[in-house]
């Protein structure tokens, strides 16, 4: 963010606030080029929308909680803690009990330390750090690390590599809307290969 | 930064603040009021790994090809990566293999 022209006070208040690092990353060379602030918020929205999938996903389990607790459990969310929650709950009959909320908690908060910790290591050091090691390639690899072990079925195979292909043939597009054309390409062909296979079977 | 470059900045990032909020907690505060079907929830399964792969394949295969020799190598580490965790079944193993994979490569070509 240093790198974009922000100053390290503004970095710090938008990593702590805006907590969504493809907004971000999305939103600061628009910054750069002083786009309309409609634009940015645009955009930001666009690369957000995923997490209106997995709020959709998420509400029946925390339904019950009060206003307050509600959206503090829905901005404090991540990537992450939707694919965990999902891995580990997706088809648990009883929903809003009180593990699922602990568990909940358990991934978010560290999760929000961790990235903030590492966000402001970045905005310090960001500048010592030789960009020859690449270390930006580590996050490709965590996020790697965490889709791998999901795809155990085959719909999710076919899901995986539709998603693949148009995102590979959607990142011309602009305000990175190849991203979210990818997802619902990859849900569609996720269901269609469900409703195959099972038709196929016996 | 001029205070004018300072009211941008902060607009921007009340805005894109906005945008985290409406969009992650907007069905957690209002998703009673819009049901899903339980077809719709299962297709929602699919929606984790399709983003995740959707961030990931042009991170390892950008459209200008003309860093090639960079492309190549994070395909190659990524694939070396796989390779390391498809034996594995651990996820440092990855990214530890992952790494070093590209630095070999990177020092190789």
């Amino acid at each position: 963010m240093v790198s974009y022209g922000l100053s390290e006070g503004m970095a710090v208040l938008m990593s702590v606030l805006v907590y969504a690092g493809s907004a971000q990353l999305t939103a600061l060379p628009l910054m750069m080029a002083g786009a309309p602030l409609w634009l940015i918020f645009a955009a930001g929205f666009v690369v957000n929308i995923r997490f209106i999938i997995f709020g959709a996903a998420l509400q029946p389990y925390f339904r019950k909680y009060s206003w307050l607790k509600r959206l503090g459990l829905g901005y404090w969310s991540s990537d992450l803690v939707f694919v965990f929650f999902m891995t580990r709950y997706g088809d648990a009959r009883r929903k809003g009990t009180r593990g699922q909320l602990w568990y909940y908690l358990g991934v978010i908060v560290p999760g929000w330390f961790a990235w903030q910790f590492f966000s402001l290591l970045g905005i310090y050091t960001g500048a010592f750090v030789p960009p020859e090691w690449s270390l930006e390639f580590a996050a490709t690899l965590a996020l790697m690390g965490v889709a791998i072990p999901l795809v155990k079925a085959m719909p999710m195979a076919v899901s995986v590599l539709v998603t693949a292909v148009v995102a590979w043939l959607g990142q011309s597009l602009p305000l990175r809307l190849g991203l979210a054309v990818a997802i619902v390409a990859g849900v569609a062909a996720g269901v269609l290969a469900e409703m195959h296979k099972s038709r196929r079977a016996p | 930064m001029s205070g004018e470059a300072d009211s941008y900045v902060l607009g921007a990032i009340a805005l894109l603040t906005l945008c985290s909020l409406l969009t992650r907690a907007g069905y957690f505060l209002f998703g009673d009021h819009l049901p899903l079907t339980d077809p719709v929830r299962r297709a929602l399964r699919y929606a984790p790994v399709a983003a995740l792969t959707a961030i990931i394949v042009p991170d390892l295969l950008p459209w200008e090809a003309g860093a090639s020799a960079i492309f190549d190598v994070k395909m190659l580490a990524a694939f070396v990566a796989v390779l390391i965790y498809w034996r594995t079944r651990s996820t440092i193993g990855l990214m530890v293999g992952g790494m070093c994979a590209y630095w070999a490569i990177a020092w190789l070509l």
